[in-house]
């Protein structure tokens, strides 16, 4: 615990705390709309916490993240429709088969000295090609896509991932934060510093003795194993599978989105881009009908702008600034800057 | 939601309209207290429509707009108004399941939508869930009424009703054409649909007896940019008909390669399959798009609400062709309406009691009467053979909803008969 929470400022705990505390109750205050805008801000942050994992700590640019997602999602979705497994084991199954996949992609680059965006053009490759193959994959449905049984019922089944949304929004709310402190745990270990001392010069790195293939695979492989988690939760909370929404590259890019603008590399930027993300693509929506704006797309151009507004004014990311004017830069962010 | 009248994006906005605009947005999203709306609420019935109107599937999403935007004030003719309340699900299953959910906290009765299969199954859960009656409009998998759901109405053919019926129709053709062909060519753009297409052509045809051998099937990519090589070994096989399963850009294609290779076949029939009757397959094939034909549910043109429908979209859309998009979504509202009126309240379990009492004889789809088994599917829908005629799909069977008489085998690439 001490690695986790030892010389974090009281006043960045304390407001993590609020907030998370703000996630726990909100389930009894907000609606059901409501619930289910913070629930899917909270799997954006969750998987842009395990994306910045290996871009943001390890310096590896991955443009075809959502593979892991779909991994993750097809295996344990098909071992709970075929064979009645829970996803609670099917999602150990998935995050191994993420795990191989993530190994694979970076065996191949890092031990052919693959880097930049010829690794992040590898990345892509992979998913497109996995996404071909699920296509044609029948014992999951192929293109058809693959259906969990759904069933209405007034308690929830954890163990199989069977209730309502408000189980969702726990199991979720769980991932997310946990995520943050594994996250911190990684930074402040011996790993951590290894990462972020690649990503800066990773021939300074190799330079001083740090074996740099094996820890961007470690890297690359932690982060295959986290977003696969991601792809289990998805699977169950929708309940369909198609291989262009797993595997598709407009995936990825929503996956990447929120750590960019929050603010790639830090802790808690993933969290913050996704809870200014989500809830201003809802708000964008909300604002476009009360102006009776109703021609389609105008939305997705309002936000296209912000995103460009964001990313031209604070390049770095939101949560750099934001944590300066609460005065927890230093320490939230971690050790990486 | 609204269901003001549009103003359209040109209307200039005031920074005091914004501002006023953004409070009431901000307001109405951070706002944690809101309730779940009563159901129960006052008339009209208030219809949450969901609808791909951004995104990958915009065009068929608007399309589908269109119908809804038609329903309106034709029910309120029809002595049923009601009120509609739009959201675009941008063609994102993350979106639509949250646009379901805004829909019912505002107060709908009852959702309609959502044209994609997997987003009209996340609203399908919501609507579950939440105990609100979902009419489904377009959405072909067969799973999303094999759930056991009690709340969710699908008035549209699964994926092996479309072929079924559509293989049905073929031999209808040859009986009413007497000329019967031995041979096939099946193409299919190798997608999620093409695919399906594939799945169901394959299982189906066998147990059809149907009078021809399909002697080749051919797929291709959906993003491919030239079919020449498909083309040319369809027309080595000699076949007597082409079966496409195709979007649009690729059944033009097909067209023009085939013409470029001068290969005329008795017919192009596709046997459940779109992009043979768009608008651009007329625009840019022009003679070519003569002849063809699809075999696919569509209105029935001699009945009295689908020429009042008809007459309604041309003077609404006259840039726009009406089409299957425009039926199903605009039925999809007659049923939420004609299911109040009947029921009475817009209590979700009335409602959802006299949906599954629906009997709706006076539509505007070809097919029997509405009706819905007790997996909440209609399974009177039928499909028409459409053949393109004078740069219209035209009915042309089955014989009781038919706007001209088939022409087949089809006239050459060169024949006089094409202007």
């Amino acid at each position: 615990m001490e690695r986790i929470f030892g010389g974090v400022p009281k006043r960045a705990l304390g407001l993590l705390g609020l907030m998370i505390a703000s996630l726990i109750i909100a389930p009894a205050i907000v609606n059901a709309y409501v619930l289910s805008v913070i629930l899917i801000t909270l799997y954006f942050a969750y998987v842009g916490q395990a994306w910045n994992l290996m871009m943001g700590y390890a310096g590896q640019l991955s443009l075809g993240h959502t593979l892991y997602v779909g991994l993750g999602a097809y295996t344990s979705a098909a071992l709970f429709v075929h064979f009645g497994i829970s996803p609670l084991i099917g999602l150990f199954v998935g995050m191994a088969i993420a795990v191989a996949a993530g190994a694979l992609i970076g065996s191949m680059a890092f031990r052919f000295g693959i880097g930049g965006v010829y690794f992040a053009l590898l990345t892509i490759a992979f998913a497109e090609f996995t996404r071909i193959l699920f296509e044609h994959f029948d014992w999951v449905g192929a293109m058809g896509g693959f259906f969990l049984p759904v069933e209405n019922r007034d308690s929830s089944d954890f163990l199989n991932l069977r209730g309502g949304p408000v189980m969702f929004y726990y199991v979720i709310l769980f991932l997310c934060f946990a995520a943050l402190g594994v996250n911190q745990w990684l930074l402040r270990s011996r790993l951590g510093y290894y990462w972020m001392a690649i990503r800066e010069d990773q021939e300074a790195a190799q330079a001083v003795g740090i074996n740099t293939f094996r820890y961007k695979m470690i890297a690359v492989m932690i982060s295959a194993a986290m977003t696969a988690l991601g792809g289990v939760f998805i699977a169950f909370y929708y309940n369909n599978l198609f291989p262009a929404d797993a595997f598709g590259m407009h995936r990825s890019i929503e996956l990447i989105l929120a750590p960019i603008i929050g603010g790639m590399g830090t802790l808690f930027g993933p969290i913050l881009g996704a809870f200014i993300l989500t809830p201003l693509g809802e708000g964008l929506t909300i604002l476009m009908e009360s102006m009776g704006v109703k021609a389609a797309g105008v939305k997705q151009l309002f936000y296209g702008v912000i995103l460009l507004v964001i990313i031209r004014f604070v390049p770095g990311g939101v949560w750099p600034l934001i944590s300066k004017k609460l005065g927890i830069d230093k320490r939230m962010k971690g050790k990486s800057e | 939601m609204t269901n003001k009248p549009t103003k359209g994006v040109s209307t200039p906005i005031s920074r005091r309209t914004f501002a006023k605009g953004m409070a009431i947005g901000t307001a109405a999203l951070a706002s944690p207290f809101s309730i779940i709306g009563s159901a129960n609420a006052a008339k009209p019935l208030k219809i949450g429509v969901l609808s791909p109107e951004s995104g990958f599937f915009a065009r068929e999403g608007q399309a589908c707009r269109r119908g809804y935007e038609l329903a309106g004030p034709m029910l309120a003719d029809m002595g049923m108004p009601v009120e509609m309340m739009f959201a675009d699900t941008e063609s994102s299953a993350d979106k639509a399941r949250t646009a379901a959910e805004k829909l019912i906290n505002e107060g709908a009765h009852i959702l309609v939508g959502a044209f994609v299969s997997g987003h009209t199954m996340a609203i399908a859960q919501v609507a579950e869930q939440k105990g609100i009656p979902h009419i489904i409009n377009i959405a072909a998998a067969p799973q999303i009424t094999k759930q056991g759901y009690k709340y969710v109405f699908r008035n549209f053919a699964t994926g092996p009703m479309l072929i079924k019926n559509g293989f049905g129709l073929i031999k209808d053709l040859f009986k009413a054409t007497g000329t019967t062909p031995k041979t096939a060519v099946f193409m299919h753009v190798n997608d999620t649909f093409g695919k399906a297409m594939a799945g169901g052509v394959k299982a189906l045809a066998p147990r059809m007896d149907l009078p021809f051998k399909i002697v080749e099937t051919i797929a291709y990519d959906p993003k491919a940019k030239d079919l020449s090589v498909e083309i040319a070994k369809a027309k080595s096989t000699k076949a007597d008909i082409l079966l496409p399963a195709s979007h649009g850009p690729d059944a033009i294609m097909m067209v023009r390669e085939m013409v470029k290779q001068r290969w005329e076949p008795m017919g192009i029939m596709t046997p459940g399959a779109p992009g043979t009757y768009d608008q651009a397959f007329f625009k840019t094939l022009q003679r070519f798009s003569e002849y063809v034909m699809a075999n696919v549910p569509w209105m029935d043109p001699n009945l009295d609400m689908t020429k009042t429908l008809a007459s309604g979209f041309a003077k609404k859309y006259p840039k726009n062709m009406m089409e299957l998009n425009v039926g199903f979504s605009f039925e999809a509202t007659l049923i939420a309406a004609d299911a109040y009126k009947r029921a009475g309240s817009s209590n979700p379990d009335q409602l959802a009691a006299a949906l599954r009492e629906t009997n709706i004889t006076n539509h505007v789809m070809v097919g029997g009467p509405i009706q819905f088994n007790k997996e909440g599917q209609n399974v009177n829908i039928k499909s028409t053979t459409l053949q393109n005629l004078d740069r219209k799909p035209t009915v042309v069977l089955p014989a009781g909803s038919a706007e001209a008489k088939p022409v087949f085998p089809m006239p050459g690439w060169r024949d006089a008969k094409r202007k």
